[in-house]
Order: structure tokens, then sequence, then C-alpha cells
């Protein structure tokens, strides 16, 4: 039975470190089942020894941090891609990021503690899943795709098919999630990305708000609208997005725009906030980032 | 399992045979006896076990045992020249920015890279540079104190 | 000097988990999922097959092989209502919260422990809980304790000064109710020991993360049945404290499993065990009235306070004795006509309540610093006005205070306008007024904080013991022992200093030993350090000063009223060429030639040695016995902080502290102290909480729930001092440590009140939450 303790001990596990893509999908084909796979291990480690995740012993650990091929930021003709093993900290402080997908950078610099970027990797952060999971509501507003590989080919998922529930993804067994390709934004485009803790540093979103604007003469042109922590995944608020196109980007459309997707979250009560104050600051969070990305959008 | 690793270690190569469930946190205190690095809550929230991996902070309690094959691990150990103290440390200690001295080591590492990789920072970069370092009994003021004062040993040449 | 911080910032620690002895084994406890059950079962077979597992002890070997653990205090001798249930560490049939120990596994490494723990089978039956203090109020209840019919612990009512006189010349009557959350302080380090039984000889040694070796002696031997002098306990480099290390219950296991497994076991306490079973505090409410005049005079304060003492019996007593300072401590700095309390310690299927900075007294000044938010508000006069017109004045000390406690010394009105002056408090009500036209919301709040510091009461053993000892060595150097332990606060620094500038000898010459159970006293809480530990330091340290003055003139054939020593050389104030180090005088004493070679009259009382033990009490509480504390220092707040009324959060804007702590010992020390336990009441204010199910099941039970300051959420502290030198005192010095969580704490939602005034709000519990203070705004606007 599992006794009550105060940290488990991580079970026994069968540790396995592929250099190579293909060596790390074979393993995965063979094993078929009965592993997980280990970054930054920001998540998994904690989790283990918690006793939040079910790790039967002899696990095969699969240690996918040593692929180098699967560590790089490069831009790419209209797109910057992303290796999933690339550390969080690396994607805050990249001039490449910045530069042409800025609230990627955003999210990646606020996540965690400067220790946890300097292990989660982006990749990490996407396959654990978590609803609140910080990159995601940029990756959804920028209409992000992950190449995911099996040891058969390789297919393309845009992330807002990537969750289907909290903690679980499309992932297949024997599937590696690759690579992160993020569209470039528009010059013209304005972007915001903001998160709401329960304090100003280190701290777990309560709400995530990412937001992304085109602006023509006054009128919404594209607007795009991510949240996270307030539903079972990390979602877009599409009601909202459809509202706000082509209406003008005034405060009282926009107070409106911020309504509707308070209306769109399922947020759950638990003991960071309550349902309540998830859906408000959905709202007020909402409102701000789309205020800040119009604002960017005509500078 | 046994995990046969070769990592180094404040400068000095090691040959370990590391249970795979071991963390770096346990490799470090109960093989090589470096005792700097703390058990705070072994969850990766208060940054007492921070040590420099490949040369950035990290919490040593998150990160697997066989993981640190081929990588380099520093520790407040691996500051000192012989017994002398680095500017660092001096700096924290003519500042007391150590009281019960449980957070000074990850304190210490995270603030070591914070200065060798900023050259100019506020107030503001700094305390969010320790945000993943918990202090219970400064209030960080001193601590703050402490890691300005040493950058002005590091302006000044004294460093290493 | 600093050789302690030296050997920590290099690596040098003797933390618990430091230690390594020979054959060392591992402790883990094992704790029950439910907070209310019956054990049914409890079959520990297949865990003991584990290679590697050495025992397993469960309630049925505790309750065989131990003694019941020994209660710290006890107030039904006197009268009071006052319940102190059996209590052992690890539960035999029944277990009372989530948490609970229900095994405990020794093994050669804690993975092993770890692994076999699942392998112990226990069968619980579920009984209903009850976590809520009101519920547990109720006829119908559960009860914690069955044989007790009901779930008050503590029950006291105090009745102080003339309270119906007050309330007669009251020209207003005001509600004021205020709770806090159940918090603790949760050190970086959590708790630990490591136990080693010698078959040999029958002693137990052991090594613990503790404030007090003497008492944990005490405690541990009548828990293991073990006569005192059998029993050593060591203090190891504490990792923070605060209270939380004030107990020893989970160290008797440790050092039954080294007596049962023979071999030296060590226990290192994850920080989720710590949450889980430790050191809870605060979980407090009030509710009553306050009489004032329309003046702002305050006359008097009638309540009902209730405290959720969680299973408090496993701390036998000492926290819940916490509940007499909380009540005698409500008249804070003023001068009240009555004050009446009822008090309830209510036990619940909570975590055991112990002592945290603040301990209890910081919850009636609290209250108290609440009520004058309320006055001010009611009456519309400026909060440090209400104060100014209220506070004891300067020349009325030493002041009785209605509740017998008897202040040395304090200038209150100069602390407050000191830190009115550093809080910049004008200009910031300017710029208030300013914001809110532009709808931002600022806020000043104020507080005043009186401590007392230093604790002797009575029916408990916290009753003042203390001693040090100061000695020189055959080679000259000094060597200082007392009860003060050292756990971060400051203690060998501020002992050095006080035997350097006593004995007049280099700091480095000076070597402070780790605090034992040899040494007699009481350890460190309370504040205490600074005035008891320190008070036996500098008696001894002049008696050994004197002795030493009057052997160098023996010497170097000078009076000794022309003996002075500087930097451990003494010379003749007549004749400079009279000189001789301390070397050459101990090497004198000690051996060349000895005591033959001494001054007759010394010879006769047998005075030959170069060492000297003394004890303090405070002369306070000699002359007024029911006043428990030695010394009561004090201190104002100001804060001024931004609300963000759409999200709830809280910016502090700017942040003054003024500190009377009499003479200060070493001004780092103190303000180490000081900003410290600032943020730890910031913390309090605004993020930290122990939050329960109704089931019982501890929610906050690892640092990503339970939410503490980091660097980014804490404060530039601008801070000032004055010094009013207490008569009572050595040196005039006070004690110095928990005003700062008190104040600041109160000082935050005072200004976050003062904020949200356009919307009305009054502030009705801590935390300050975002999502609480959003939740006041939208309620206050109806929605």
């Amino acid at each position: 039975m599992r006794n009550l303790l105060g940290l488990r001990a991580i079970p026994q596990i069968e540790y396995h470190r592929p250099t190579e893509l293909t060596e790390a999908l074979k393993l995965l084909a063979e094993l078929k089942e009965g592993y997980r796979i280990i970054a930054g291990g920001t998540d998994l480690v904690p989790a283990a020894r918690r006793g939040g995740v079910s790790l039967p012993n002899h696990t095969h650990i699969i240690d996918i941090s040593s692929i180098k091929e699967l560590g790089y930021i490069v831009k790419d003709d209209g797109m910057i891609r992303i290796g999933a093993v690339t550390r969080v900290s690396e994607i805050g402080v990249s001039a490449v990021v910045k530069e042409h997908v800025p609230i990627v950078a955003d999210a990646a610099s606020q996540l965690g503690s400067l220790q946890v970027r300097n292990l989660g990797t982006i990749g990490g952060n996407l396959c654990n899943a978590s609803p609140a999971a910080d990159i995601a509501p940029p990756l959804l507003v920028l209409d992000a795709k992950v190449n995911v590989r099996g040891v058969d080919g390789q297919r393309l998922v845009p992330v807002t098919e990537l969750f289907t529930g909290p903690g679980k993804t499309i992932l297949a067994a024997g599937e590696i999630l690759a690579e992160i390709q993020i569209p470039i934004t528009e010059a013209t485009a304005g972007s915001c990305f903001i998160k709401l803790g329960r304090r100003n540093a280190f701290t777990l979103s309560i709400v995530s708000v990412a937001t992304l604007v085109k602006v023509k003469d006054g009128i919404f042109d594209d607007v795009r609208i991510a949240l996270g922590a307030v539903a079972p995944t990390p979602i877009r608020a599409s009601k909202a997005e459809e509202y706000l196109t082509g209406k003008e980007t005034s405060e009282q459309v926009i107070d409106e725009g911020a309504k509707i997707v308070a209306g769109e979250v399922k947020p759950i009560s638990d003991v960071r906030a309550s349902e309540e104050y998830r859906r408000d600051m959905s709202y007020i969070l909402t409102k701000r980032a789309i205020n800040r990305s119009v604002q960017r959008a005509r500078g | 399992m046994k995990v046969p690793i070769e990592t180094k270690v404040n400068n000095k190569p090691y040959k370990l045979e590391v249970e795979a469930r071991s963390t770096l946190l346990d490799i470090l205190r109960d093989e090589l006896k470096i005792k700097s690095v703390h058990r705070g809550c072994e969850d990766g929230e208060c940054g007492a076990c921070t040590v420099l991996l490949n040369g950035k902070p990290v919490c040593s309690c998150l990160v697997l045992a066989p993981q640190v094959g081929g990588a380099e691990v520093t520790t407040v150990e691996g500051l000192l020249k012989g017994d002398e103290l680095h500017p660092l440390m001096l700096a924290f200690i003519e500042n007391h920015a150590i009281q019960c001295g449980y957070c000074t080591p990850g304190v210490i590492m995270t603030a070591y890279y914070l200065l060798n990789n900023l050259t100019e920072f506020t107030d503001e970069e700094l305390r969010k540079g320790i945000e993943g370092n918990l202090c219970r009994c400064t209030g960080y003021i001193h601590i703050i104190k402490a890691i300005k004062a040493a950058k002005e040993y590091k302006d000044s040449g004294n460093w290493w | 000097m600093k050789q302690r911080e030296r050997r920590l910032v290099s690596g040098d620690g003797f933390y618990v988990d430091d230690i390594e002895l020979p054959n060392m084994v591992h402790c883990i406890f094992v704790g029950s999922p439910y907070a209310h059950a019956r054990i049914k079962s409890i079959d520990v077979s297949r865990a003991l097959k584990v290679a590697g597992v050495l025992a397993v002890i469960t309630g049925k070997e505790v309750v065989e092989l131990m003694d019941p653990l020994p209660a710290t205090s006890n107030y039904s001798a006197i009268g009071w209502h006052w319940r102190t249930p059996k209590a052992y560490p690890i539960a035999a049939d029944k277990v009372r919260y989530q948490g609970e120990p229900v095994a405990a596994i020794i093994a050669e490494h804690p993975y092993i422990a770890l692994d076999a723990a699942d392998l112990i089978d226990i069968e619980y039956e579920p009984l209903p809980p009850v976590s809520d203090i009101n519920e547990a109020m109720q006829p119908e209840s559960p009860l914690v304790y069955e044989e007790w019919g009901d779930n008050i612990q503590v029950h006291l009512e105090f009745n102080f000064g003339d309270i119906d006189a007050a309330f007669k010349e009251a020209e207003r009557v005001l509600p004021v109710s205020w709770h806090e959350a159940r918090v603790s302080g949760f050190p970086i380090e959590a708790r630990g020991c490591v136990a080693s039984y010698d078959k040999v000889t029958g002693m137990l040694n052991m090594w613990s993360s503790t404030q007090a070796p003497f008492l944990g002696r005490q405690y541990i031997s009548s828990a293991l049945r073990l006569p005192t002098n059998k029993v050593r306990i060591v203090a190891a480099d504490v990792g923070g404290a605060f209270g939380n290390k004030l107990n020893w219950w989970k160290d008797t296991v440790v050092g039954l499993g080294s007596i049962v497994t023979g071999r030296p076991v060590k226990w290192v306490e994850s920080k989720r065990e710590l949450f889980l079973t430790g050191s809870h505090n605060r979980d407090v409410t009030w509710d009553g009235e306050v009489a004032v005049k329309n003046d702002g005079s305050i006359l008097g304060v009638k309540a009902k306070f209730l405290k959720d003492l969680g299973v408090e019996g496993t701390n036998r007593g000492s926290a819940a004795m916490g509940m007499v300072p909380a009540c005698c401590s409500v008249p804070n700095a003023y001068r009240l006509k009555g004050v009446k309390i009822e008090a309830y310690g209510i036990v619940t299927n909570k975590s055991p309540y112990c002592a945290y900075r603040g301990y209890g007294k910081d919850k009636g000044i609290k209250f108290m610093e609440r009520i004058i938010q309320v006055v001010s508000r009611e009456l519309d006069i400026e909060p440090e006005q209400v104060r100014f017109r209220n506070f004891i004045q300067p020349h009325e000390f030493p002041y009785k205070q209605l509740s017998g406690y008897v202040y040395d010394s304090g200038d209150y009105p100069a602390v407050l306008r000191k830190v009115l002056k550093l809080g910049e408090v004008n200009s910031w009500r300017e710029k208030q007024g300013q914001a809110r036209k532009q709808g931002k919301y600022i806020g000043v709040g104020v507080a005043f904080v009186v401590e007392p510091a230093g604790v002797a009461a009575p029916h408990c053993i916290y009753g003042g013991l203390t001693q040090a000892r100061v000695s020189i060595t055959s080679d000259g150097l000094v060597e200082v022992e007392s009860d003060q332990t050292e756990i971060g606060q400051g203690s060998d620094i501020t002992r050095t200093k006080v035997a350097a500038n006593i004995l007049g000898v280099r700091l480095d010459d000076i070597e402070v030993k780790r605090d034992t159970s040899d040494m007699p006293g009481s350890g460190v809480y309370s504040s205490r350090g600074a005035i008891y530990p320190t008070g036996a330091l500098i008696r001894a340290a002049r008696e050994l000063k004197a002795r030493m003055i009057k052997l160098a003139g023996h010497f170097l054939n000078e009076e000794a009223a022309y003996i002075d020593i500087t930097d451990s050389v003494f010379h003749s104030t007549k004749d400079p060429t009279k000189r001789m180090s301390l070397k050459e005088l101990a090497d004198c004493v000690y051996f060349r030639p000895g005591p033959r070679g001494l001054p007759h009259d010394m010879q006769a009382k047998h005075e030959v040695l170069l060492t000297v033990s003394a004890s303090w009490f405070s002369p306070n509480t000699t002359q007024n016995p029911t006043n428990t504390y030695a010394t009561y220092c004090s201190g104002a707040d100001i804060a001024v902080v931004e609300v963000d009324v759409e999200t709830g959060a809280v910016s502090i804007l700017k942040y003054a502290h003024v500190h009377d702590a009499g003479t200060l010992l070493d001004k780092d020390v103190v303000e180490g102290q000081i900003f410290g336990g600032i943020v730890q009441g910031i913390g309090e204010a605004l993020s930290e909480e122990l939050v329960y199910t109704k089931s019982g099941e501890l929610l906050s039970n690892s640092y990503t729930d339970y939410v503490m300051p980091t660097a980014q959420d804490s404060p530039d502290i601008v801070l000032g001092h004055i010094e009013t030198l207490s008569p009572f005192t050595e040196l005039g010095q006070k004690g110095i440590g928990e005003a700062p969580p008190i104040g600041s704490k109160v000082v935050i939602i005072n200004a976050i009140e003062n904020a949200l005034s356009p919307f009305k709000i009054r502030v009705p519990e801590s935390p300050a939450t975002r999502e609480r203070v959003r939740k006041w705004i939208l309620e206050s606007q109806g929605g």
C-alpha cells in the first residue's frame, strides 16, 4: 500500500541515455511502453518524489538531454525553429526569439526560477502538458506547430491540437516531440504575455494570457487570445477572437471581448485559486494583454 | 541500476558508479562528501541545493545522477583557492549576509553566476536573479548588499 | 571572529545532515493519510524482510519501551481549565492528524527505508474528522479526544483592570474582529537529529537541530526512561529555527531507534514532513468590542479569543501556553482602563501547534493594532494620532500594565515620530490623494509593537534557567559557553563581542563553544538570548576580569587598581614597563608557578582557576512575579502600498521601521534579525497560509503552495534605531527578534485597508492574498 511519506524515494529505474534521435526512437519502439522521457527533470523528479506520478519499479527512463541535434534555436524561412531539448533559459535570453517572437521569450523568462529554467526544456514543458504550462499560450497564439518524430516517420501537429487533457498530449507511444516551429510574427503585429501568480516571482500561474493582434485603420484585423491555467488544457479563446475580429480597437470593445473570454474559460478551484477568481482574472488579464498588444501594434 | 559516469566536480575528475535513481545532490553529498550542497526541499522550490552545472545554476535535487556524466559541476568548495576565501564569500561575511547559513552556498553559486554574466544590473534585476533562492533569515537585504559589494571587488580586479 | 561564517560560506557546516558516524543508519517516519482514524492493524513483517531494514518501530513498541511524552507546561495545577492529553510520538491506536507518525523504519540507506515503507500493511478505520474550529466547538462535533467529551483543551478568562468602568465611560463602542490564518516558519533546514546509544556505557549521545539542548535532554531522557546524566545532546549547526525547533518528540523515536538497533541513527526531516507534522502557529480569531472616547482615547477592550491548537498535545502544552501572552499582550503600548478576554484553545484534526516567532504575544499585539485602525477609521483620526493619544508616556516607566507585565523602559512617542519621518508619511499621503484622482490606490499603514522579551513563566519548563561559563585557557585564549544556542541569529558574534569588550581580549582569541546539554539553560526563543544567557555571560566575564586583574597585579607586583588589559595584554597605568600578556598570565596561574604561586587569600578561598560560571535572573520578574518577561522592546512600522484593484496584487512602495531594543550589542546582528523578521511578517500578510480541506487534508504541504516571499517580494527597508536602556539588564540591552514580524504583518494589512478606504473595505483576515483583496473589492461594489 502507498503509505503517506514526507517524500518518497524515486523508484528503481532503468536509465538510458541515447545521444542521437534515431537511437532514442529505436529504443522507444523496442520498449513500446513502461518508459518515461526525461530531459530537465524539473517536472518528473519532484512528481516522482511527491507521489504525483506513478512510476512502477524499473520504469525505463529515457534521458534525451544529450541529444545535441535537439537543442537549437534557428531562424529559417519565416519561422523560428526551436529544438525540443533547448533549455527554457536559453529561449528567454535568445536575441532571435526576443526579436521575432518576443512573447515566447517573455513566457520563458518568467517560467519558474533561474535554476528551473536552466534545466527545464521547451519540449518538457509542452509534454508535461500542465494546464498552466507557461510556454503554451504564446505558442497557441502564434499558431506554432510541433514536429513529432516516431521510428516510422514524423508528423506536424499544430500546438492547438497537442494537448488533450491535463497532463496529456496527442503523442503516441514511441513518439518524441522533436521541434517547435513558430511562424515569425509580422513586424506590424502586437503581442503580449502576462502571467499572474500568488507572488511576484517564481510562481505557478493562476492565469496566464498571450495575445497577438494585427490592427488596420483602428480595426482588429486579426486577434488571437490564448490562456493557461483556466481549462483542462491551455486554450485559444476562439469565441472572443471571433467577436473582436473586424471590430474597432476601442476600450469598450476590448472590454466586451475580454468578458467573452471569461465566459469561455473552464477553470477549476484548487488550493491556488478559486474558479471565480480565475474567471475574473481571465477577463482582467485578457483586457490588459489586448490593450498592450494594440499599443504595440500601432507602435 | 548502477550507471558508470565520468564527471568533473570543482575541477577534479571523477569516475563514479551511481545509483540511477539517485540525484546529483545525493552523489555530491553522500559519495563525494561535498557538504556545502544542502537538502532544503528536494522539490526544486528553495534553491538550497543550487550548484553550477556546466556553468549554470541548477537545483541539484532535480538532476538524476546519471545525467551528470560528461558534465562539470561547481560548488562553493570549488571557489576556494586552497584555504583562501573567494572575494564573493568575503563580501557575504563582511555584509552580514550569512545568518543560519543554510541557504548560503546556494545563493553564492547563483550570485557567482550572475556576477560573471551580467555586466550591469539594477537592484530589481538582482532580486529577480536570486528569485530561486529562498532565504528565511535575512529578508534578502544583506544578501543584496553583499552581492553588490562583491561586484565592486570584481570590478576592481579582485576576482577569480 | 566570524569563524562560524567563514566555515559555513566555504562548505564546512555541521548541520545534522552533515554528521556521519561509523555504521550509521537512517530513520524515516511513516504517517497516516487520514486526519482522524483508528489503527485497526499494522503488519510490518513484509517491510522487515527487505534487505537493509533493521527495525520498524510502531506504536506498540513505543508504548512498551517509552514513557508518554512529558508535559512541558501544566496550568491545571493552579485551577485553570487546562488539559494535557497523553501523547506518544508514534500513534498506537488512533491517529489525529494527517501525517501523524504510525511507524518509523530504520534502514541502512534512506531509500531502502522509503521503499520498505510501502510494504507496511496498515488497516485504518477512518473516523469523521473535524478541521474547522467552529465546528469543533459544536456539541455534535467529532471528538479528537473522546474521553474529554468536547474539544476544549484550554479555557481561560482574563479580566484586567476595570472593564465595566471602561465601557461605562465609553462614548462609542466599536465592534472589532480579526483572524490570522495558520502559518509557521518552515526554515530552509527542517528538523533532524543523530542519536548514538552506547550499550557499554549506557550513554545516549545526540546531535540535534535544536534551539535548546538542555531542555531537549530533559524531555528525551524522560520519554526514554533514561537518567538525564546518561543523555547528552549537542546542538548541531541549525539551519534556521524560528521556534519550529523547540520540540523533541520525534527525536525520542530516533533515540529509541539507536537503543533498539545498537547503531547510530540519523533522521533528516523532509520539508513535506515538517509541513505535515510540524510546528504550526497563528490560526486565531478575535471577536469583540472596543470602548473609546470621541477624542480617540481607548478605554477598554472585550473579546473572545479562539486558537486552533490542532493536536497540540504532541507539543505537551508548550504552545497552548502561548494563549497567556496572547491575551496579556493586548494592551500593547497603551494606557487602558480594562481588558477582558475569554480565550479558548480548541483541538482539531490538524497538525500540532508549536512555537513560531512571536509565539503568543504577537497575537494580542496584532489585535490591538487592528483595533487602532478601526478607531482611527471610525473616529476619523489619523492612526498615529490615536497612538500618540493613548501611549504610555516616557516618564511612566517602569510601567505596570493592566496584565501584570511591568514594562521596563521606552519612549514610544519618539519611536513613532522617528518612523513617521523615515517613512515620509506626509509626502506619501499627498501622493495618495493625487493617485486616487487617477484611479490608483495607495495606502499608508502604521503599526506599533511593544514586544515582551525574555520569558520566565511559571508551571512550565520555560522558567528562565540560564548559565554561562567563561574560561581562560592555559595558553591565554578565551572559551565562552552558554545556553545561547546559535541558530543563525548571531549568538556567536554577540557573545564574542560582549566577552571581548568586558575582558579586554582580542576578538580572534575568543572561541564560543557549541551549545550542549552540559550547560543548564533554557536555550533560545522568546527573544531571550540577549537578556538571559548574555546577562549570565556578562556577570561571569566581569567576575573573571576582576580575578584576572588581581592576578596580573600580583604577578606584575602592581596594585590591581592600576592594572588594565587591552588586546589581551595587561599593563600598569602607573608604570608602562610592567606588562604581561594574557598568555603569560595563564601559564603562571595554571602551571608556572600554578596555584602555589597565587595570592594567599585566593588560595584560602580555593579561587585558583581562571574560569567562572554564572547565571542571571530578571530583577523585573523577581520584583514582580506576575511579570513573566524581563524586558520590553518597541518598534514601529510604516508601510506604503499600492493595490492593483483589478487583480488584488499589493506592491510595497516604501517600508520604514524604527526599533528600540535598548543597548545594541551588535548593529549588524540586530539589523539582520529585523530585516528577516519584517519579510516573514510580509509573507504572512500577503501569501502564507496553511490550507486544510474539510476532511483534514493539508493542501499547502510544500513551498509550492505555502507561498513565502522571494527576493522579488521583499522591499527595501529604511531602518532607524533608538536606544532606551533597560534598567533591569546588565548593559541596558533588551531582547530582539520577534517584534519585526509582528509589526510588519499588521502594518501591511493596515496599509491595504487604508488604500482601499474609498471602497469602505474592512480587512477581516490575513493573508490578504490577491484573490481575497480582489474579492473584498468586488463585494464592496456589490459584485
